[in-house]
């Protein structure tokens, strides 16, 4: 039996998708944010002689879904990791919601879900998602790291070193994590690598939940159940922007197939 | 609307709460005995090694003329101790040092709303304390050691040792710290600190009472000999890096402390396995150093080039620069060290070693591809010691121009026609013997294709230890051999000899030497193969039974 609470279907209550972290976090104040959830101006990074994105402009509204295409080593990576913070630009300027991205507000603000999940070595999954909540504030994290686990099929493991999981459980773990704080803007790099179909249905419907609660979703993925659902998407293609336009007026299938060609 | 969290104290005391409990759990999965037994095995190590030391000082106190240059000339020597710290601390700060978190803290908790001063000054104290205390151990023996031939206690020696030394690990670590987290410019700050050192070699080398910029430091050391009030300035100095240091931690850089988070944790297991070899790649990736992305000169396609010696050629002309100045400055250094051991310092032989030492595993970076890619090695249809043995082909001929730049500063130090010859006759070879040293520590540390480093595992730990140290210290100790003839050159002109012929002599004995290593890297898989063979045959014999 597990210390920690129950997922509401465990306690004999009505099944439900996880519990939308919109209604805990509505007591919270409202921060005035300024128009673009997320805005480089001729961003570019290098290392040394090897150009990794060239000077990239652009602008993501709040509440965007914009997924992120390109094939390997096109640039997404080095974009998000920009964006998150991780990463230092050779040059030009990235804000988030006004924001530098290193700043406190823009930490508060963003939450980056990387493409290689790391954990502590010495902390539970259920330890980690007590760590990150409390770190961002959330008071009634036990409850919500309950019910995500829960939904993405981690609940039983809650007590497990995440660092011994498989690749696909080590996917689930990270992004019960990426959950688990508030947000505004997700920056998620190739979520669906590893997950199974389960694992991908749940992801899905957290991002949707997300979407709902009027978080913006930055993704790199060519997941086309995910890529269709978005309103925007961006190409890129060694380091420059070679496509940005809604959804509805892009091939996607076609943009999706040179990706994976040219990644070949 | 979702609403960002607020930056409250709930954050920060989820930071001490994860401290606490991490520690927890530290505690309950150490390995008492296991800490002991290293304890047991560094105060051996530590023992023997202030023994050794304790036999070069030797007893004798020094005559007055002799306590007269102390008292002139120590401050500045040991000033060069402390430029050299800074100077460490200003690159490794250039570099994204000195701190190295675990990936998991940058990724979750430096990602946070919590202010990364609060997060980092933490681990920057400890890292403060830490090399404090090996600089204030390293101090108090050296001090001890001093005692035994300078006027004044013991006790006053090794505190006035231990200050210094803690002094120069406090430098180094305030000083990468203050580097990063002002984020000064590399080329700029490292152009400044090589002139402060500069400028206190000179200090140290020529006999002048003129100042040099780190005097205090060394002068604060000599204590027990005469005191000044003035050299308190060094300990505030200290005090006043290492705070601004502390104070500037929250302005790291995120990119750099993610970069050195996993690789740090590699080097500290390849300093653990005295994979030096591996400890040097590491560094290189540290310091984000890159080969070119285009060569110096782009060799012609020619269908006839054989492809090794091609391939050999394609990886060393994309050296960065600063990989070959570093070449050339530890050529240079032996050079030095070589002329100071003909002068009578023979120490210096040691340090002229490892210096080419470490210069050969730069330069044999195309068998230590091949070594590191063993999938590879073993589908190419040559015998796997013909191709390492062809792998060290263009890295040979790319020996001659470091060799004259070798005997070209031997030639600034010692002005003389003669000096050409000797230093070409000594320093081939050495440099030929540093490299001999690497390949070794290369080629040894290639999977073994006879599956005996498995059976290593089932060895009594006093015998897996002993053969670990003998593959860590045979190759250095090849190296050195090979920097040994210039002392029989320093024997033959002091008995009257030909210093030409006395380089000749000797250097033939280093020239067979490296046949020999030649030798070994050809037939090693071999030998090694005939040995099994003998050896299951003997336990065959004995027991009936056939070896596995």
């Amino acid at each position: 039996m597990s210390r920690h609470p129950q997922p509401p279907h465990r306690r004999n209550e009505e099944t439900s998708a996880p519990t939308s972290s919109k209604k805990k976090r509505a007591q919270e104040p409202v921060v005035q944010l300024p128009p673009a959830a997320l805005e480089a101006h001729n961003v570019a990074k290098d290392y040394g002689d090897a150009p990794a994105l060239h000077p990239l402009t652009l602008r993501i509204e709040h509440g965007q879904r914009v997924a992120l295409l390109g094939h390997n080593g096109s640039g997404k990576t080095t974009l998000m990791r920009i964006a998150s913070g991780l990463l230092d630009a050779s040059s030009g300027k990235v804000t988030l919601s006004g924001h530098a991205p290193q700043s406190l507000e823009a930490r508060a603000f963003t939450s980056y879900l990387a493409d290689t999940p790391t954990f502590y070595d010495d902390l539970s999954l259920w330890e980690h998602l007590e760590f990150i909540a409390r770190l961002h504030g959330v008071e009634e994290w036990d409850q919500l790291a309950a019910d995500l686990l829960d939904h993405l099929g981690l609940y039983e493991r809650a007590d497990e070193l995440p660092n011994r999981f498989s690749r696909g459980l080590r996917q689930k773990a990270a992004i019960a994590i990426a959950f688990i704080r508030p947000f505004e803007l997700l920056l998620v790099d190739e979520p669906f690598v590893g997950l199974d179909a389960s694992g991908k249905e749940a992801l899905l419907a957290l991002f949707d939940q997300a979407a709902a609660d009027g978080a913006t979703l930055v993704v790199a993925t060519h997941e086309l159940s995910f890529v269709n659902k978005v309103e925007r998407i961006i190409a890129l293609r060694d380091g420059a922007v070679i496509h940005d336009g809604p959804q509805g007026e892009t091939n996607v299938d076609a943009l999706v197939r040179a990706d994976a060609t040219a990644s070949e | 609307m979702k609403t960002v969290s607020r930056v409250n104290s709930l954050g920060l005391d989820a930071v001490t709460a994860l401290r606490t409990t991490r520690r927890k759990h530290r505690v309950e999965e150490m390995e008492w005995f296991e800490a002991l037994y290293r304890v047991y095995l560094a105060a051996i190590v530590i023992g023997g090694a202030i023994l050794f030391l304790s036999g070069l000082v030797k007893d004798t106190p020094l005559s007055t003329a002799e306590l007269s240059v102390v008292a002139q000339r120590g401050p500045h020597v040991l000033g060069v101790v402390i430029a050299v710290a800074l100077f460490i601390g200003i690159r490794s700060g250039n570099n994204g040092g000195p701190l190295a978190v675990e990936e998991a803290e940058v990724r979750h908790l430096l990602l946070a709303p919590v202010p990364h001063s609060l997060v980092l000054r933490r681990p920057a104290i400890q890292r403060l304390r830490s090399t404090a205390f090996s600089g204030a151990a390293a101090g108090a023996i050296a001090g001890q050691l001093a005692s035994r031939r300078l006027p004044g206690s013991f006790a006053a020696w090794a505190f006035y040792g231990a200050v210094f030394g803690l002094c120069a690990g406090l430098i180094v670590v305030g000083g990468a710290l203050l580097s990063h987290g002002l984020r000064f410019n590399k080329l700029l700050s490292s152009l400044v600190v090589s002139a402060l050192v500069a400028w206190q070699v000179a200090m140290a080398v020529q006999h002048t009472s003129f100042p040099g910029p780190f005097d205090a430091f060394g002068s604060m050391a000599l204590w027990p000999l005469h005191q000044e009030a003035i050299d308190l300035v060094a300990v505030i100095v200290t005090i006043v890096i290492c705070a601004s240091g502390i104070f500037t931690v929250g302005n790291l850089s995120l990119e750099a402390l993610s970069r050195r988070s996993s690789l740090v944790s590699q080097l500290r297991f390849a300093v653990t396995l005295q994979d030096l070899r591996t400890v040097v790649l590491l560094r290189r990736q540290l310091s984000q150093e890159q080969m070119r992305k285009t060569p110096w000169l782009t060799l012609k396609r020619v269908a006839k080039t054989p492809p090794i010696p091609r391939r050999g050629f394609q990886s060393l002309l994309k050296f960065p620069a600063r990989r070959i100045v570093r070449m050339e400055l530890l050529i240079a250094v032996a050079a030095m060290c070589q002329v100071w051991a003909y002068r009578g310092t023979t120490p210096a032989v040691i340090v002229s070693g490892l210096c080419l030492f470490v210069f050969g595993l730069e330069i044999i970076e195309p068998l230590s591809q091949e070594v590191d890619k063993p999938d590879r090695t073993d589908a190419i249809p040559i015998e796997r010691g013909e191709l390492m043995l062809r792998h060290l082909i263009v890295p040979t001929l790319f020996l001659l121009p470091f060799t004259a730049l070798g005997v070209l500063v031997a030639y600034l130090f010692e002005p003389d026609a003669i000096t050409l010859a000797v230093a070409l006759i000594v320093g081939l070879p050495a440099i030929g013997a540093g490299t001999a040293g690497a390949i070794i520590n290369a080629v040894k540390g290639a999977p073994d294709p006879l599956g005996q480093t498995n059976e290593r595992m089932f060895m009594p730990p006093e015998v897996a230890g002993m053969t670990t140290m003998t593959r860590a210290v045979w190759p250095p100790i090849v190296a050195i051999l090979g920097s040994l003839p210039i002392l029989a050159v320093r024997t033959g002109v002091h008995h009257g000899d030909n210093a030409v012929g006395a380089a000749l002599r000797t250097a033939i004995g280093v020239v067979l030497l490296l046949a020999f290593v030649g030798a070994w890297v050809r037939h090693r898989d071999a030998a090694r193969q005939w040995w099994k063979t003998f050896v299951d045959g003997g336990k065959q014999s004995a027991f009936g039974q056939p070896g596995k």
